[in-house]
């Protein structure tokens, strides 16, 4: 292993977007303007499973926004899993338009891992 | 062979390891994954990353 980095992922693709939500089997989601709790907010809404208000992505900025008030209007790993599958989703679009293969698995601990085969020309 | 691993943990933070490379070339080899994903919170090089650039060829020359 020759490096390791972190990365605190931002919704920026509308696309991957819509293959994580159909992965989590919610609905697709839809640009609007949509009131939350205090104000509203526009861009991407996903309306995850018990949650009082929609999330929000500005595709463009790479923000979400949201109102769950603490956990309570809305359990936070509902959003974690929906960041979670879309950064698998993301990796595995820029993979392939690479020529890359890719291997999924899922991790005991709940983590999914994707493993990119860098081809010899690269 | 050359591989990258990301893992995609269930709070939503993800993290990248690049295995088989040499030198400098893993970080060239994941950037765009890092800049597709967000925002780097944290780069760590490992031992290999600094072994294996002491084992490229040193092209300098000592004039006397």
């Amino acid at each position: 292993m020759s490096h390791i980095v972190t990365i605190t992922t931002e919704v920026r693709d509308a696309e991957a977007l819509r293959l994580a939500c159909h992965r989590l089997e919610l609905g697709e989601p839809v640009h609007e303007t949509v009131p939350l709790f205090s104000g509203e907010a526009t861009g991407y809404c996903v309306r995850l499973p018990d949650w009082r208000y929609p999330v929000v992505f500005d595709v463009d900025q790479g923000q979400v926004r949201y109102d769950n008030f603490q956990g309570r209007w809305g359990e936070p790993a509902q959003l974690n899993r929906l960041l979670q599958f879309y950064g698998v989703e993301k990796c595995r679009m820029e993979a392939r338009r690479k020529g890359h293969s890719v291997l999924e698995n899922q991790l005991s601990d709940g983590s999914i891992k994707l493993t990119i085969q860098i081809g010899a020309d690269h | 062979m050359k591989t990258i691993d990301i893992i995609f943990s269930a709070d939503g933070q993800s993290r990248i390891e690049t295995r088989g490379f040499t030198g400098s070339r893993c970080k060239h080899a994941s950037r765009f994954l890092e800049t597709a994903l967000g925002a780097t919170a944290s780069e760590q090089l490992t031992a290999e990353y600094h072994q294996t650039v002491q084992h490229q060829p040193n092209h300098l020359t000592q004039e006397n």
